[in-house]
């Protein structure tokens, strides 16, 4: 699996499931403070992402995730 | 013991005849049907009803995300008839989040198409793993009551009500309440229920559902006609702003009505079969709440969902109350079965009547069957003079709810 991949998917799921706008989807944007999402957000994010890529996310790996960068790089730690 | 007067101020609502209060009263006016022929319900097995009464809207980004995602389509409508009721009021956001202001909302169920969802893989697939954190918020018994009281900031008292069929009634009646014993100076009011094949598959079960006018959708529900076959599901939703009277006054707010009796009680027989006893006692108690005789009500919202036995057991209590001398329709006949918001949805009607003196006819009623009691029904619209409606819901359980509206002179 691609970073590519990944971090096209993440901007496909965000876009279409949080309805965030595609122009805040930058490297290093924070989930919570730049994207107006919170802790039910990410675990679902988890969960969304884990479906699309068929990975190995956990509900709890939510709360080691803050930016879209140290995302792209966990999922890639565990594809 | 010192009561105060409680008046209606604000109203929202989504129904299968209409998105709001007006397209409500042209629905009516020109007897429009709300109920369609639903094909998709032919997956299932062995079902045979195919109607419902659907509301025409799906506007979801009207309700932000943060607040949406964790509604199913009963709260969303829910919450959109209180973003239209809220505006209607003509309320801020400190009177909306004052501590005495608070909220009483009920569905029948939860959403069913996030139940669905949740509940059908996490039983055949043996495991949570893949669900999401919203499900059960949008499944849930409250969510309704839950879901507007996060998105408007309610401080005050939360009083979810849901007692099926008479759920909304019962919240107005909380509201109502709330308000008349000094509770609360105002309370938002009102219920949902989504269109689904669950909500009438149950219905089904029990033989209960119409399934000869599968063709014909605007022929069926018919009720206290000779030609019923059953009830027919629909979904809609409904809010009413509530306010002390002297508030209301205060601020000059327009106001609908007044609420001036409300009761509910139960039968204490049968979990399904109705009680003509328990809803003629329901009637009385509404009627010694509001401090008046019968008489004086010019038009009564039947409950009638056009079953057999509901019918039947409505029409012998309304005749033991009011005789034959009261003008009585119900108005499933143009949408259906709201379930848990044909109370809200119904009373709304009555302040349309009260508005526009406009008493609706009983749609599809052509021929009241024999054994149903000798009452003044509505076969085609009349206009009167009245100034006080009844609406009257009964549910599951026994449960009986009555609420009289009297319109404020000018």
């Amino acid at each position: 699996m691609t970073e590519e991949l990944v971090r096209a998917t993440l901007k496909e799921v965000l876009i279409e499931e949080f309805e965030v706008e595609e122009d805040e989807i930058k490297e290093g944007a924070n989930f919570f403070e730049d994207l107006d999402m919170d802790s039910l957000d990410a675990i679902d994010l988890i969960v969304m992402m884990d479906k699309k890529l068929n990975i190995d996310l956990k509900a709890e790996d939510a709360q080691k995730i803050r930016t879209i960068d140290e995302f792209v790089a966990l999922i890639m730690t565990r594809a | 013991m010192n009561t105060r007067r409680v008046v209606i101020t604000g109203v929202g609502v989504l129904s299968p005849l209409g998105n709001d209060m007006q397209e409500l009263q042209e629905g009516l006016e020109t007897s429009r049907s709300g109920v369609v022929h639903v094909e998709s319900w032919s997956e299932y097995k062995d079902f045979n009803t195919r109607v419902c009464g659907l509301v025409q809207w799906d506007d979801y980004k009207a309700i932000p995300r943060k607040s949406r995602r964790s509604m199913g389509r009963v709260a969303i409508m829910a919450a959109k008839t209180m973003q239209d009721a809220v505006a209607d009021a003509g309320l801020s956001e400190e009177q909306i989040s004052n501590p005495r202001t608070g909220i009483s909302f009920g569905s029948t169920m939860g959403s069913d198409a996030a139940l669905f969802d949740s509940i059908g893989t996490i039983a055949k697939e043996k495991t949570f793993i893949g669900q999401n954190s919203m499900s059960f918020l949008q499944f849930m018994s409250h969510t309704v009551a839950a879901n507007i009281a996060a998105m408007f900031k309610i401080r005050g008292r939360n009083i979810p009500a849901c007692s099926a069929c008479t759920s909304s009634s019962m919240a107005i009646g909380i509201g109502y309440e709330s308000i008349k014993y000094g509770m609360s100076d105002m309370m938002f009011v009102g219920g949902s229920e989504e269109a689904h094949p669950y909500n009438a598959g149950i219905f089904e079960i029990m033989a209960a559902t119409s399934t000869r006018y599968n063709d014909t959708p605007d022929q069926t529900p018919r009720p206290f006609d000779t030609e019923r076959d059953g009830l027919v599901t629909a979904e809609g939703a409904g809010t009413l702003v509530l306010e002390e009277y002297e508030a209301a006054k205060a601020r000059g707010a327009k106001i609908y009505a007044e609420v001036i009796g409300y009761a509910t009680s139960c039968d204490g027989e049968h979990i399904t079969t109705p009680s003509s006893e328990g809803m003629e006692q329901v009637m009385r108690l509404a009627l010694d709440d509001a401090n008046i005789t019968p008489d004086k009500v010019g038009y009564v919202n039947a409950h009638a969902t056009s079953t057999p036995k509901g019918d039947i057991a409505e029409s012998h209590a309304s005749y033991a109350v009011f005789g034959d001398k009261t003008p009585i329709s119900s108005t499933k006949g143009y949408m259906g079965h709201i379930l848990g918001g044909c109370g809200v949805v119904e009373s709304i009607i009555g302040l349309i009547s009260l508005k526009t003196g406009l008493l609706p006819a009983n749609k599809n009623l052509v021929k009241v069957d024999e054994t149903c009691a000798p009452l003044d029904y509505l076969f085609e619209h009349r206009y009167g003079n009245h100034d006080i409606v009844m609406n009257n819901n009964f549910a599951f359980g026994g449960i009986n709810t009555s609420l009289i509206f009297k319109k404020i002179e000018e």
